[in-house]
């Protein structure tokens, strides 16, 4: 069991640098979660540990083992890709042998590393089929036992639940989590997705556009973003934003007036606000903002309220039993102490 | 609210445009078929039934279809009188030797220019450059041949035909190649390397069989190519011990009369390898295969 460290990496594809400049810590035992939207260079960095990804400036360590220049089959690390990969034409017993197979291992252990990794994920009835005659969650559950027959020091994970549907995904990630917790392995998981990123992690890298946002606990980015671009990237329903000024210890922008924020007077302010946070209030003298409803959502466990503040748009998380007609006017209460506030143009977060 | 009968009658008797068109496109499809079918069968047959025949019968108007008194005489003629053996085995080495070279060759090159990177342009130059020697008709290149052949004391021999196809087949194979591992998902390979395979194993292990109906009909196309070669053969060797079966059959043309009874029955001798080859190989030949490597 090892960790894995970025030392000053960058990768450049021709004139496109994919990763810029990148230093990380993964630890021993870790679940480490790369978050990003497609293109910010998320697969490409795990694609560097794997070796599947020359590294153009900078180094590669994998424990304290120096990686390189070093082949995939030297590097000891296990992948699950996107498409799963599995080898059409072997059956699913040779496809979860194969690692085994490529290492000479003996038929009677192979064997027996095959059940058992077949068990673990539940695919022991379908060992003869074929990977075209089953279905995706299935083949999932193949490329899962394939790298579990191997122990490797570190377990590479591209999007593996993307294409599952919805229900399975969510099973799935129950099990992932589990698996990592049994296994006690590091484990380094690739996605696009914040709520598994946020459900999985022990840490999470936020990146975009090569370059690393911020390097956190799930709590850490959720509660505190470094930055515009987490705010906006983490949460469901994502933050509210609004731009506006510092002005008398308060925020003002079009339609709001927010007292008891410091940070003395400044312009060029964006306030940031979760919809969970904010609320739907009768009175008119306890809200900072009223204006009319734009669209109302049931989620089952909550109702999300959509209005028209200016020319933008403000989700408010409200009560499930929140009942009123379209257009009509409310008023919502924020809780200063729950905002957020960024420069808009360096879009760094200003912390007072 | 009720239909009146009536109306559902008519609907359920009225013709379905629909299906109508299906059977006529359906016996189209049928008749172009039986087309092409008499069009390239009917001389294979015509081969087959004038072997048998005397040199009489092979004249006679109306056209002998049912041979009453089948003769076995071109078939000795052939092959114990004259040296058809000889050809057929030296056809069949110099066939062999230039598919299996030309595969080798050919699926390394073609997998290089699937998944490697090159610098700048260079791959697509490199490609158009494979291709662009199949661009000029080959007789162009019979005389710096011949010059090459001389120098490297290899004329009149089965290896000068063999490498003279070879060069001529590689083009074709890269191109055919590149095409079918361009359609394997590199994940596959990518996957194998992470499993701890190396390239080479990888592509053997991995690649090579999901390529294989691609490289069982290019093997077709290699095999048929030069077993039918006429030209560099007649040019490069001379004698029995490397003449193949086009020149032996050719040679029947003589300058007083044409031996149809031989032709034919060493023309259907010659036929008889490919097909049987390509029977064997047909199974191979589905596609596929590498549906169901991922996402479905």
């Amino acid at each position: 069991m090892a960790g894995v460290t970025f030392k000053n990496v960058t990768k450049r594809f021709g004139p496109v640098v994919a990763v810029d400049n990148l230093d990380l810590e993964i630890e021993d035992k870790e679940f480490f979660v790369l978050l990003g939207p497609s293109g910010c260079g998320k697969t490409t960095t795990m694609r560097m540990i794997a070796g599947l990804d020359s590294i153009t400036e900078g180094e590669v360590y994998i424990g304290d083992r120096l990686v390189n220049d070093l082949l995939p089959k030297y590097r000891d690390v296990a992948m699950v890709f996107q498409s799963y990969a599995l080898y059409p034409h072997m059956t699913v017993y040779e496809n979860i042998e194969y690692p085994l197979k490529i290492r000479k291992r003996p038929v009677d252990e192979r064997r027996q590393e095959v059940m058992r990794a077949a068990e673990k994920v539940q695919l022991a009835d379908l060992l003869d089929r074929m990977p075209r005659q089953l279905s995706g969650g299935q083949r999932q559950r193949v490329a899962l036992a394939r790298v579990l027959v191997r122990k490797p020091t570190v377990f590479l994970m591209d999007e593996p639940l993307s294409n599952l549907d919805a229900k399975l995904r969510v099973q799935m990630r129950a099990e992932l989590k589990r698996l990592q917790h049994d296994l006690a392995v590091t484990m380094v998981y690739v996605t696009h997705d914040q709520i598994e990123a946020m459900t999985l992690a022990t840490r999470v890298a936020v990146l975009n556009e090569g370059v690393l946002q911020q390097l956190a606990t799930p709590k850490g980015i959720y509660n505190d973003p470094a930055n515009l671009f987490v705010a906006g990237f983490i949460g469901s329903p994502s933050m509210n934003l609004i731009t506006g000024a510092l002005e008398n210890g308060g925020f003002t922008g079009p339609g709001v007036k927010l007292p008891g924020i410091g940070g003395g007077d400044r312009s060029g302010v964006i306030i940031g606000m979760r919809p969970e946070d904010l609320a739907v209030v009768e009175d008119a003298a306890d809200g900072h903002m009223t204006a009319p409803i734009y669209s109302v959502e049931l989620t089952g466990e909550s109702t999300l309220v959509t209005v028209r503040l200016g020319g933008e748009t403000i989700v408010v998380r409200a009560d499930k039993d929140f009942d009123r007609p379209i257009d009509s006017e409310v008023h919502i209460r924020v809780d200063p102490a729950k905002t957020y506030l960024f420069d808009a143009r360096s879009e760094q977060r200003i912390r007072v | 609210m009720s239909t009146p009968p009536a109306t559902s009658e008519a609907t359920r008797r009225a013709p379905i445009p629909g299906r109508t068109r299906q059977k006529a496109k359906a016996a189209l499809i049928a008749a172009v078929i039986v087309f092409a079918l008499v069009y390239t069968v009917f001389p294979v047959l015509w081969l087959l039934i004038n072997s048998f025949k005397t040199r009489l019968d092979m004249f006679a108007i109306p056209p002998i279809w049912l041979v009453t008194s089948p003769t076995l005489e071109n078939y000795y003629q052939t092959f114990v009188e004259r040296a058809y053996l000889t050809y057929m085995a030296n056809s069949l080495i110099v066939a062999v030797a230039t598919t299996v070279a030309s595969l080798v060759i050919g699926t390394m090159a073609g997998y290089a220019l699937a998944r490697f990177d090159y610098p700048g342009r260079m791959k697509f130059h490199l490609s158009f450059w494979i291709l662009s020697t199949r661009m000029m008709p080959p007789i162009v290149t019979i005389v710096p041949l011949y010059l090459f052949f001389a120098t490297l004391d290899l004329l009149n021999t089965k290896t000068a035909l063999a490498i003279a196809y070879t060069g001529f087949n590689l083009p074709f194979v890269i191109w055919m190649m590149k095409g079918y591992f361009a359609e394997i998902p590199r994940d596959l390979e990518e996957s194998a390397m992470v499993d701890g395979d190396t390239r080479l194993g990888a592509l053997i292990r991995i690649v090579l069989p999901l390529a294989k109906p691609g490289m069982v009909a290019t093997a077709i196309f290699c095999l048929i190519l030069s077993w039918n070669e006429l030209l560099f053969a007649l040019i490069i060797t001379e004698t029995t011990s490397a003449n193949t079966l086009p020149i032996g059959i050719a040679g029947r043309i003589t300058q007083y009369k044409v031996e149809w009874g031989e032709i034919s029955a060493a023309g259907f001798a010659a036929c008889v390898p490919i097909i049987i080859f390509a029977f064997v190989v047909q199974r191979h030949l589905v596609r596929g295969l590498s549906f169901g490597a991922v996402k479905g």
